[in-house]
C-alpha cells in the first residue's frame, strides 16, 4: 500500500499487461522497418526503368505491399497505444482513490475539492500523455532517424555525413523554436484569461459602471486586454511561420547538394556521393523522411516537459501521510469489557491538536451514559467542534483515549459505524442519486422500510411523496428548500437505528416555522437514544450540560 | 474603440469582416497564391535533377547543367516558402482582427445593458457565451480563408499537373484519394459518436470525483469509503471503455485512410514504366516518371485535408449562426455630467419588483444639495431597495422630483449623469487601488485615500497604490474594500449620491472621521446614506426610518420621540460595544 508512485504503478501495468506490451513493441519496431523499405523498393523499380528494361510487376505490388503493412503496423500501434494509456490511467486513479480512502482527516480536508479533481483527472490525463505521445513516440522517432541514417549511409555515405552535421544544429533550432512558442503561449493564454475575466467582472460591476459612466473606460480596458493577447500571439505566428519554412529550404539546400556532388564527376567525391537515378530518387524521399521525426522529438520533449509536473504533483500526493489505525484492533462484541456496563462515550485525558499546533483540547474527560442527553457548550473557539470530530473517529488524539461502547473510536470498522452512531451534520451534503439514496448513502443494508421510517421521524415521508417518483426521485439541489435538506440529514443519521446521535448546531438561517420543524424532528429522533449535541440555543432540549472551557 | 468609424456599419455581416480586412487579404491572396502554385515546382525539379543525373550518367549532360538546375530549385523553394510564411503570418493576423473586431462589437452592447436586462433576461449569459462562439467563429474564417489555398489551390495545382502529364493515368490514380475521403467521412458518424459518450463519461468521472471529495468527510463519517471506492472503480472501468472507443477510432484509422489513397501508385508504376519504355499512353523520361510519382504523394496527403476544410466552414457557420442577432452595432450616448439635483423632491413614493408585493408605500421627503439623508430601518424592510429605486432598474409608483422634473421621464443620458450608486458590493475591479479609483480619469488619489481613512493602510503596502487588489478585491479585507468604493465614489460624484451601509466593516473612530470627511466632499450633491448602524445618525440633516413597509421622516431627535424603536436601537448601540467591530 505505501510508497506508491507514478513509476510504480506503470511498472506495475506493464508487468500485468505484457501481452499488450510486447505487442508495442513490435509494432512500434515493425512501423519503422516496414517504412524503411518502400523507397528502396522505388529505387530498384527506376534504375530497372532506366535501363529500359520493364519491372516486374511483383516489385510495383510489394511497394504499395509494404506501404500497406506500415499503415496497419502504425493502426495496431495506435490501437494498442491507446488500450495501454487508458490502462494506465486506470491503474493511476484507483492507486490515487485507495491512497484517498487511507489519508488522514487533516489531509482529506486540507485539500480543495477542484485541486482534487485536477489531480484525479488533468494530472493523470498529462502522465497518459507522458507515456503515449510523448515518451513512446519519442523512441519510435529516434529509432526511425537513426534507422533512415543507416540506409542512407549504404546508399550514400557523403549524404549520411551531411546530415549527421547537420541535424544537431536542425535539432537546436527546432528547441529554440518552440521554447519561444511556449513562451508566448502562456503569455497568451494569461493574457486571454485578462480579456475572458474581464467579461464577468463586468457583469458583477455594472451598476458601477453604469453610474459612474464609465461604460468607455470598460470598451478601452477591454480592447486594451485583447490586443495584449494579440501581442503575444503575433508572436506565436511569427514562429509557427517560420519554421516550416526554413526546414524545407534546408531539405531542398540537402537535396541540392547532393544532387550537385553526384554530378560532379569527380572520383573521389563520387565513392561518397555516387549514385544512381533511382538511388536519387530514393534519397531525396528518405530526407524529407528524416526532418519530420525531428521537429516531433523536440515536441516530445516539450510534452514530457510539462508531464513531469504533473507525475510531480501526483507523487506529492502518494507521499501524504496516511491515518494509521488498524481497523483490526477492533474488539468484538462478546469480548467487551463490562466493567462500566452503562457508559456509552468515554472522553478520557483527552488532548489534542491539529498539526503541531497548540492544543486545542487539553486533559478533557467526560464519560456519557446510555440514555443520557448530553449538550456540550462553551464559547466558539472553545474546541466543541474539535470533540465532535475525536467522537466521529475523524482523528487520533494526541493523548487519552476516545472511545465508545468500549471500543476505540478510530478503530470502529465501516460496516459498524452507522449501528453505533449517527451524525447530523450544520449543513447537509448532497449525494448523486436518488432520494432514497440520501438517507441510506448507497448501503443496502438498509431496507425500504427503514427509509421511511427515518423519513417519517424527520417529518419528510410527505414532501417526498410529493416528488414525481417518490423516494426513487433523482435529487436536484431545487427539490428541497434548506429546512427540508435539514430534515433529510436527520433521517440520514436515523436510518440505521444507531445508539448514539450526535447533532452539530443547526443555526444556519430558518425561519421560525422552518426551525420548529426541524427542533420537533430533533426531539422525535432523541427519544430513547444518548444524544450529544452542540447548541448555541437555550430553548432546544438540552439534558445535562457539559461546560468546554 | 472609435465607435464613429463603425457607424452605419453591416457588423451583423460575415462580408463586412472580409471587407474591412482587405489589405490583409490582397496579400494573403497573393502569397497564397505564389505559394501553392509554386508548390509544383518542387516535384518538378526533383523530377528534372533525377533526369539530368541520369544524363550525365550517360555522358549527355554536363555539370553545369546541373548547377543550373540545382540553383534554380533552391531559388524556388526559397521564394515559395517565403511566400509561404508570409501567407500564414497574414491569415493568422487577419482571424485576429476579426476576432477583436467581433468581440468590441458584443461587448459594447454588453456593457451598454442594464443589470436587470443582464440578469434576469439572461442577456449577459448570452452574451458571455457569444463571445466565446466569437473564438469558433474566427477561428472557423481563418481555418477557411488557409484551406481555400492549401487545400483548394493546391489540389487543383497537383491534380492539373497530373493530368497534364498522362490524363488517363491522372484519373485512374486520383480515384483512390476520393474513396479514402468517403470512407473517412462514413466513419465521422462513428467517431462522433463514440466521441459524444467519451465526453459523458468524462463528464461523470469529473463529477464522481469533485462528489467524492466534495463529500470525504460525510463519506468517512458513516463508514461508505470502500463502497464509495468501488462505486469510483464502476465509474472508472466505464471512462476506461469509452475513452479507448473514441481515441481508436481517431487514432487508428489514419494510417489505413492514408494507404487507400495511396493504392493509385501501383497503376503509376506500372502504366508510368510503361510510358518511360515507350509502350504506354505518352511518352516520358525517367524524370517525368519521378515528378509524377512525388506529384501524387503530395495530392494524396493534402487530400487528407480536404475534410478539414469542410469542417472549418460548419464550425464557423454554427458559432456565427449564434452571434449574428447579436452583431448589431447600436450608438450609447454617454452621460450627461451637466445634471443638477439642488432640490430633491421625493413624493408618494411607492415600490415593488414587477410581479411583487409593494416593499415599501409612500415615502415623502425633500432635500437639498449639501444634505445627508439617513435611511434605516429593521433588517429586511426595503432601505436598500428605495436606494436602488434611483438607478431606475424598474418603474415606480408616485414621484420622484429632481429640480421639478419628474426622474422616470428624464433621458437616459441624464439619468446616468445623476446619480452615484455604492451597494453592499463594493464591485472593485481586477486592478491596481489607483486604477480602481481613477477609472480612467485623472484625480489626486492620495487625497482621497486620505478621505476615506485608507492612505495609511495603502501607503504600508508594498507597492502602496498599484497594489493590485485581486479579482473582485479579494486581497482586501472588507472595511478595506469599503473604503476604496467609497473613495472612487467620491471621485466620480454625482449630484446625487446613494451609499447602502459603507461603513458596515469600520470601527467607530473611522467611521466618525470618514463620515467627517464626505461631509466635507458632498457639499454639492444630496446623499442618502443607508446604514443599520446609528451613531453618525444625530449629525444626520434628515433620517428615514422604514418598518414594515411604512416610513417616518424627521431629523434625528423628531424619529427619537416618534418611534420608540429606533430610540432602542440607537441606544443600544451607542451604549453597548458593537458586535460588529
Amino acid at each position: 500500500m505505501k510508497n506508491k508512485s507514478v513509476g510504480r504503478v506503470i511498472l506495475n501495468t506493464i508487468r500485468s499487461k505484457w501481452l499488450l506490451t510486447a505487442g508495442i513493441v513490435i509494432t512500434v519496431v515493425g512501423a519503422i522497418v516496414t517504412a524503411l523499405i518502400p523507397p528502396l523498393i522505388l529505387a530498384k523499380v527506376i534504375d530497372t526503368v532506366t535501363v529500359g528494361e520493364m519491372p516486374a510487376f511483383y516489385m510495383i505490388l510489394m511497394y504499395f505491399g509494404f506501404l500497406l503493412i506500415t499503415g496497419l503496423m502504425e493502426s495496431t500501434r495506435e490501437t494498442f497505444l491507446t488500450v495501454f494509456g487508458q490502462k494506465i490511467t486506470h491503474a493511476l486513479r484507483s492507486a490515487l482513490m485507495d491512497k484517498y480512502n487511507n489519508l488522514t482527516t487533516g489531509g482529506l480536508t486540507s485539500q480543495e475539492p477542484g485541486t482534487v479533481v485536477s489531480r484525479f483527472v488533468g494530472d493523470v490525463d498529462t502522465v497518459e500523455n507522458l507515456f503515449t505521445s510523448g515518451i513512446i513516440s519519442m523512441f519510435a522517432d529516434a529509432c526511425k532517424i537513426i534507422s533512415i541514417l543507416a540506409v542512407i549511409w549504404f546508399k550514400n555515405k557523403g549524404l549520411a555525413i551531411v546530415l549527421l552535421v547537420i541535424l544537431p544544429f536542425l535539432f537546436v533550432f527546432t528547441r529554440i523554436v518552440q521554447k519561444n512558442m511556449l513562451a508566448a503561449q502562456i503569455e497568451n493564454r494569461r493574457a486571454v484569461g485578462r480579456a475572458s475575466g474581464h467579461v464577468p467582472e463586468t457583469l458583477h460591476n455594472i451598476r458601477t459602471i453604469h453610474t459612474l459612466g464609465k461604460e468607455n473606460y470598460m470598451e478601452e480596458r477591454y480592447d486594451e486586454y485583447i490586443r495584449e493577447s494579440y501581442a503575444a500571439v503575433e508572436k506565436t505566428n511569427f514562429y509557427d511561420a517560420v519554421y516550416s519554412p526554413v526546414i524545407l529550404i534546408l531539405n531542398a539546400i540537402v537535396v541540392a547538394v547532393v544532387m550537385l556532388l553526384s554530378a560532379s564527376g569527380n572520383q573521389s567525391v563520387l565513392t561518397l556521393f555516387g549514385m544512381s537515378a533511382g538511388t536519387a530518387v530514393a534519397v531525396i524521399n528518405y530526407i524529407s523522411q528524416i526532418f519530420t521525426p525531428v521537429e516531433n522529438l523536440g515536441m516530445e520533449i516539450q510534452t514530457i516537459q510539462s508531464a513531469i509536473a504533473g507525475v510531480h504533483r501526483i507523487n506529492e500526493f502518494f507521499e501524504m501521510d496516511e491515518f494509521s489505525v488498524k481497523k483490526d484492533s477492533y474488539i468484538t462484541e462478546n469480548m467487551t469489557k463490562k466493567t462500566d456496563n452503562d457508559v456509552l462515550v468515554d472522553f478520557n485525558n483527552v488532548t489534542f491538536a491539529y498539526d503541531d499546533d497548540k492544543n486545542v483540547v487539553e486533559n478533557l474527560s467526560f464519560s456519557v451514559k446510555e440514555g443520557e442527553q448530553v449538550t456540550l457548550s462553551g464559547r466558539t473557539g472553545a474546541g466543541k467542534s474539535t470533540i465532535f470530530k475525536l467522537l466521529l473517529g475523524l482523528y487520533e488524539p494526541g493523548k487519552g483515549s476516545v472511545s465508545i461502547a468500549g471500543q476505540k473510536v478510530t478503530a470502529i470498522p465501516d460496516d459498524k459505524k452507522r449501528k453505533i452512531y449517527g451524525y447530523v451534520e450544520q449543513t447537509f451534503h448532497m449525494v448523486p442519486g436518488t432520494v432514497k439514496d440520501q438517507i441510506t448513502l448507497y448501503d443496502n443494508s438498509i431496507t425500504d422500510e427503514d427509509v421511511i421510517e427515518a423519513a417519517k421521524v424527520a417529518g419528510l415521508h410527505d414532501a417526498i411523496m410529493e416528488l414525481e417518483n417518490g423516494y426513487d426521485t433523482i435529487c436536484k439541489p431545487e427539490d428541497f428548500s434548506q429546512g427540508q435538506w435539514q430534515l433529510l440529514s436527520i433521517a440520514r443519521a436515523a436510518a440505521a437505528k444507531p445508539r448514539l446521535l450526535l447533532l452539530d448546531e443547526i443555526t444556519a438561517n430558518l425561519d421560525a416555522d422552518t426551525e420548529k420543524n426541524v427542533l420537533e424532528a430533533l426531539n422525535r429522533v432523541s427519544e430513547n437514544r444518548t444524544v450529544i449535541s452542540i447548541s448555541h440555543r437555550t430553548n432546544a432540549r438540552t439534558g445535562r450540560i457539559i461546560e468546554i472551557a | 474603440m472609435s465607435n464613429t468609424e463603425k457607424n452605419n456599419t453591416m457588423t451583423d455581416r460575415v462580408s463586412y469582416y472580409f471587407k474591412s480586412q482587405w489589405p490583409v487579404l490582397l496579400i494573403i491572396t497573393v502569397s497564397g497564391l505564389i505559394y501553392n502554385l509554386g508548390l509544383l515546382a518542387g516535384p518538378w525539379f526533383e523530377g528534372r535533377m533525377t533526369g539530368c543525373l541520369v544524363n550525365i550518367l550517360g555522358g549527355k549532360s554536363t555539370f553545369t547543367d546541373m548547377l543550373v538546375l540545382v540553383i534554380c530549385y533552391v531559388i524556388a523553394i526559397a521564394v515559395v516558402q517565403i511566400s509561404r510564411y508570409i501567407k500564414r503570418f497574414y491569415v493568422r493576423r487577419f482571424a485576429n482582427n476579426v476576432n477583436k473586431n467581433m468581440k468590441e462589437v458584443l461587448y459594447n452592447s454588453l456593457v451598454h445593458k442594464s443589470r436587470p436586462q443582464l440578469q434576469e433576461e439572461g442577456a449577459g449569459d448570452i452574451l458571455t457565451k457569444a463571445i466565446l462562439d466569437v473564438d469558433d467563429c474566427a477561428e472557423g474564417m481563418r481555418k477557411f480563408t488557409t484551406e481555400i489555398f492549401d487545400t483548394g489551390v493546391a489540389l487543383a495545382a497537383y491534380a492539373g499537373m497530373l493530368l497534364f502529364y498522362d490524363w488517363r493515368l491522372g484519373l485512374i490514380c486520383m480515384i483512390f484519394p476520393p474513396i479514402s475521403y468517403i470512407i473517412a467521412e462514413k466513419m465521422k458518424v462513428v467517431v462522433q459518436k463514440t466521441g459524444a459518450e467519451y465526453k459523458v463519461q468524462s463528464g461523470r468521472l469529473s463529477a464522481a470525483t469533485l462528489d467524492r471529495a466534495g463529500n470525504a468527510v460525510t463519506y468517512r463519517v458513516y463508514g461508505c469509503e470502500q463502497e464509495r471506492k468501488q462505486a469510483y472503480e464502476d465509474n472508472l472501468t466505464a471512462y476506461e471503455k469509452s475513452a479507448v472507443k473514441a481515441n481508436i477510432w481517431g487514432t487508428a484509422f489514419p494510417p489505413i485512410y492514408k494507404v487507400i489513397s495511396l493504392a493509385g501508385v501501383i497503376f503509376i508504376l506500372y502504366f508510368g514504366s510503361k510510358n518511360v519504355l515507350g509502350t504506354g499512353w505518352k511518352s516520358w523520361d525517367i524524370a517525368v516518371l519521378a515528378t509524377f510519382v512525388s506529384c501524387f504523394a503530395k495530392l494524396s496527403e493534402k487530400s487528407s485535408h480536404a475534410a478539414k476544410l469542410f469542417n472549418a466552414v460548419h464550425k464557423a457557420q454554427v458559432s456565427w449562426r449564434r452571434i449574428k442577432p447579436l452583431m448589431k452595432h447600436e450608438d450609447y450616448k454617454n452621460a450627461d455630467n451637466d445634471v443638477k439635483c439642488d432640490i430633491l423632491e421625493v413624493n408618494g413614493l411607492t415600490f415593488a419588483y414587477p410581479g411583487g408585493s409593494d416593499i415599501f408605500e409612500d415615502v415623502t421627503f425633500e432635500a437639498e444639495k449639501g444634505d445627508i439623508i439617513g435611511v434605516t430601518g429593521s433588517v429586511a424592510c426595503g432601505k436598500s431597495t428605495l436606494g436602488k429605486v434611483f438607478l431606475c432598474e424598474y418603474p415606480y409608483k408616485g414621484s420622484v422630483k429632481i429640480e421639478g422634473s419628474e426622474l422616470a421621464e428624464l433621458d437616459n443620458t441624464k439619468k446616468a449623469g445623476l446619480v452615484a450608486y455604492l451597494g453592499h458590493d463594493p464591485e472593485l475591479f481586477n486592478d491596481t487601488i489607483k486604477n480602481n479609483i481613477l477609472m480612467g480619469d485623472d484625480a489626486d488619489t492620495t487625497k482621497l485615500l486620505k478621505a476615506v481613512c485608507f492612505d495609511e493602510e495603502v501607503n504600508e503596502m508594498e507597492k502602496g497604490q498599484d497594489t493590485m487588489v485581486g479579482n473582485t478585491g479579494v486581497r482586501l479585507s472588507g472595511g478595506q474594500a469599503q473604503r476604496l468604493a467609497l473613495a472612487r465614489t467620491l471621485c466620480h460624484k454625482k449630484p446625487l449620491i446613494i451609499l447602502d451601509d459603507p461603513f458596515s466593516a469600520l470601527d467607530k473612530d473611522t467611521e466618525r472621521k470618514v463620515f467627517a470627511n464626505l461631509k466635507e466632499y458632498t457639499k454639492d450633491c444630496v446623499v442618502l446614506l443607508i446604514s443599520h448602524r446609528l451613531y453618525m445618525f444625530p449629525q444626520m440633516d434628515k433620517v428615514i426610518w422604514m418598518e414594515n413597509g411604512k416610513t417616518v421622516v424627521g431629523t434625528h431627535d423628531e424619529i427619537m420621540k416618534k418611534c420608540p424603536q429606533y430610540a432602542v436601537l440607537y441606544n443600544e448601540q451607542k451604549g453597548g460595544t458593537s458586535d460588529e467591530e
